[in-house]
């Protein structure tokens, strides 16, 4: 579904060409001679495409294209404006306020058309409306057979006597299928094939090639080329127009839509010259060739259009006022998107310096302003040319390294995958030893420690009148190291336990779990009187399991370390650091030295000796544990008498360091 | 019934003296019986002596799980499925507190699970307890077996 196009002019010469042109070109078209028109046509429907003439007898078209740029319904809407107006000051001003189009009148009705229907189909991207078929042969009889064949068959049939003809027509009439002869005058028909496989607007359209019987590569050629299928020309037509019918059938399942620019679609040369005299013969010259043509008088007026529209073609006069066409050709290829834009410089005959500076200024090529018109033309095409085949191979070379990309990043992601699984395995396996080697601890430790003590007891007990006190002394030092010992074994096996265990959160109160481990601790030692302050709402996602070995073992250590206090006191609660919530426990009982801060959380590291406050130096390396588990951070802050107090924050969810490693 | 017999199962000679000195230090003076592993066990509890018939069934079985030839856990298992010994309180009286160990003990049907503490004090106090409870205050499901 298409949408008509709007055209505003006060000619009625252009309005009714250029709406004939469109019509046939299968586009409905409404035609205002005026700006009130064209303002009711845009209140009263949609348009793809509004072409404008920027005097109209009522109106200005820019301001006409304001409107239809600050009206939401119409947002959406292309713009092309015509102007008789060769000022560069008009093409800026028209294509700063919004326009997807500028083009100077006398211009080249096919190539308005073109452009056109570009416009238009980028807003509406419909399939080709009839089944055109692009034939491309230079035999007039065959082409003319085949086109009847064809035509009988049903399709509309667009037919060129070369290759350069019919690309220059593929553009325009989008088929929905190429039939081209492998073999002809200028670029033969794998190239045509090519060609159209580089171009993002058609590189879909199915292509059947057309070879000389003798020919015996001649298949090999046409797959190279791209060709979706290739018949013997030889053959009769019907063979070749069910040969054809098959590529379409098989053609039909993977046809996109794909809407793209067209390399080969109409080309915009910049035309720029001091003498109006001369810039006249110039853009004649170039619009008899079908191109539309930008004019400017000066390489500051280049400069200013070219930020605002790009071109395929440069002509720059060497010497002009200003900045002159040396120092502008200069400027233009330090603009990165301009580099590969062609510029032919002109310059006088005969002079061999001005050549030399033209290349110096990084000119494409050079010709003298007294040359023929053909030559002009000639070059300017060449340029083109050259353009449009280092834009092929640009393409072509991105491609292929877009498909080495691909393939390297495939490579690595099966490489990340496999040293991943090897990691994992390998994490797996250590974790396995890790707990058999635990599990032993657990076992094979434990018992002679038991005989150990055991034994030792028995002695006291059986044998208490053979030894003296010493002995009997020495046998109780015994079974208390063996004794300290099996807790050190506990402890260490809990803090393994942490390292391996998953984390599982869920939402906690840990204000109400450390009221239960303070009442539990209060109850193991009813003589002590500690006053144990809890804060409202301390809430966080955590372990609850591995929550409960945190708080056992600072508030173990609060209730440890405040023992010689007349009025200890301990406080739960929460403060915030570097923007998150950091949990703490805090007591006002022996504290230490923030010296030895760091040696905190080391496993056997104590900063208080046994006789001072028993302890294995397990139980804040443990906390650790589990608070990197979680992706939190601790730390303690203390003075010696004066209390200490642990911090540690609760990251939500499943992220942070302690996620993946276990450690 | 006769006397009421326990089944001690333990492979560490040292392990087995201690339970045998805790269990006199708390006054239970039944007789013991010892396998020295899974393979004892299992003999004594479905093979024949020396006249032929079917040993009397202890009255409780003290069980570690660490054991070479035959674990405990497998002893257990061979029990649970034998209509004669399906029934028999088992009380495994072992070093390891591992979950997995705790909950393989309990699936497969043990009446207890008591973990050897290393001081011989808390030792002798635990074995003391299992026995009384198990010998004299627990009253055990009625005779099916012989």
């Amino acid at each position: 579904m298409s949408l008509p196009i709007l055209v505003v002019d006060d000619s009625f010469t252009v309005r009714m060409g250029l709406a004939e042109m469109l019509e046939a070109a299968g586009l409905s078209v409404t035609a205002c001679a005026t700006g009130a028109e064209a303002r009711a046509a845009l209140a009263d429907g949609q348009f793809s495409l509004a072409i404008l003439d920027v005097l109209l007898p009522d109106a200005d078209g820019i301001e006409l294209l304001k409107e239809i740029r600050g009206t939401a319904s119409a947002a959406e809407t292309a713009v092309m404006l015509l102007s008789t107006e060769a000022e560069v000051r008009d093409r800026v001003r028209g294509l700063r306020t919004g326009a997807d189009e500028y083009i100077g009148k006398p211009y080249d009705p096919n190539h308005v058309v073109a452009r056109a229907l570009e416009l238009a189909g980028r807003l509406a991207p419909s399939a080709p409306t009839t089944e055109t078929v692009l034939l491309i042969d230079d035999s007039a009889t065959f082409r003319e057979a085949l086109k009847a064949t064809l035509e009988e068959a049903g399709y509309h049939v667009a037919a060129a006597a070369s290759g350069e003809e019919g690309l220059g027509l593929a553009a325009f009439v989008r088929p929905a299928a190429v039939v081209v002869d492998g073999v002809l005058p200028g670029i033969d028909g794998p190239t045509v094939i090519r060609r159209i496989r580089f171009d993002a607007a058609l590189r879909r359209v199915p292509c059947l090639l057309l070879t000389a019987s003798e020919e015996e590569d001649a298949e090999l050629r046409a797959l190279e080329a791209g060709a979706d299928a290739f018949v013997r020309k030889d053959h009769d037509t019907a063979v070749i127009l069910a040969k054809f019918k098959a590529m379409l059938r098989s053609a039909g399942a993977q046809a996109g839509g794909e809407i793209a620019q067209s390399l080969l679609g109409p080309k915009k040369i910049l035309a720029v010259e001091g003498s109006e005299s001369h810039l006249e013969r110039t853009a004649a010259a170039v619009r008899a060739c079908g191109y539309d043509v930008a004019l400017a008088r000066s390489g500051e007026e280049a400069l200013e259009l070219l930020a605002v529209q790009p071109v395929d073609c440069i002509l720059l006069d060497a010497r002009m006022p200003g900045i002159g066409g040396l120092e502008t050709c200069r400027r233009l290829k330090d603009i990165p998107v301009m580099r590969e834009t062609p510029v032919i410089m002109l310059g006088d005959a005969g002079d061999a310096d001005s050549l030399l500076e033209a290349l110096g200024a990084g000119a494409d090529d050079f010709i003298s302003k007294a040359s023929e018109v053909e030559v002009l033309q000639a070059r300017v095409a060449a340029q083109l040319r050259r353009k449009l085949f280092e834009e092929e191979s640009r393409l072509h070379r991105a491609q292929q390294l877009q498909r080495e990309l691909e393939a390297a990043e495939t490579r690595a992601a099966k490489e990340i995958a496999e040293v991943r699984a090897a990691l994992v395995e390998e994490l797996e396996m250590k974790n396995k030893e890790l707990d058999s080697f635990a599990y032993s601890v657990a076992h094979d430790l434990r018992a002679p420690l038991r005989s150990i003590d055991g034994f030792s007891q028995a002695l006291l007990e059986d044998y208490t009148e053979k030894l003296d006190d010493q002995g009997r002394q020495y046998l109780g030092y015994v079974r208390e190291s063996a004794q300290q010992m099996a807790e050190l074994i506990d402890n260490l096996l809990s803090l393994s336990r942490i390292t391996r265990s998953e984390v599982q959160r869920e939402s906690i109160d840990l204000g109400a779990l450390a009221r239960k481990i303070g009442s539990r601790l209060e109850q193991r030692d009813p003589d002590r009187k500690v006053a144990l302050v809890v804060a409202d709402g301390l809430t966080a996602q955590a372990d609850g399991h591995l929550m409960t070995i945190v708080f056992e073992n600072l508030l173990g250590n609060a209730w440890k370390f405040t023992r010689d206090r007349a009025e200890a006191r301990v406080e739960v609660g929460a403060a915030t650091s570097e923007g998150q919530t950091a949990f703490f426990v805090r007591d006002n009982g022996a504290g230490f030295d923030m010296a030895y801060s760091s040696k905190l959380f080391g496993v056997f590291q104590r900063l208080h000796s046994a006789k001072e406050f028993e302890g294995t130096g397990i139980g804040l390396a443990t906390v650790q544990r589990v608070i990197r588990r979680h992706g939190g951070r601790i730390w303690a802050e203390g003075e010696v008498d004066r209390g200490a107090a642990f911090f540690f924050t609760l990251p939500n969810g499943a992220g942070g360091p302690g996620a993946l490693a276990h450690g | 019934m006769d006397e009421k017999i326990i089944l001690l199962v333990e492979d560490n000679p040292k392990d087995e003296a201690l339970t045998l000195r805790a269990l006199k230090k708390g006054n239970i003076l039944n007789e013991v019986i010892v396998a020295h592993d899974g393979a004892e066990a299992l003999d004594y509890l479905f093979g024949r002596g020396e006249d032929g018939n079917l040993r009397a069934l202890p009255q409780l079985i003290l069980l570690d799980l660490k054991m070479p030839k035959v674990d405990g856990l497998e002893v257990l298992a061979k029990m649970r499925s034998n209509e004669r010994t399906r029934l028999l309180p088992v009380v495994i009286l072992t070093t390891s507190a591992e979950d997995r160990d705790r909950l393989d003990g309990y699936r497969l049907g043990a009446n207890s699970y008591v973990r050897k503490p290393v001081d011989f004090v808390q030792f002798t106090e635990a074995v003391t307890q299992l026995g009384l409870y198990w010998l004299v205050l627990n009253i055990p499901p009625p005779n099916t077996g012989r």
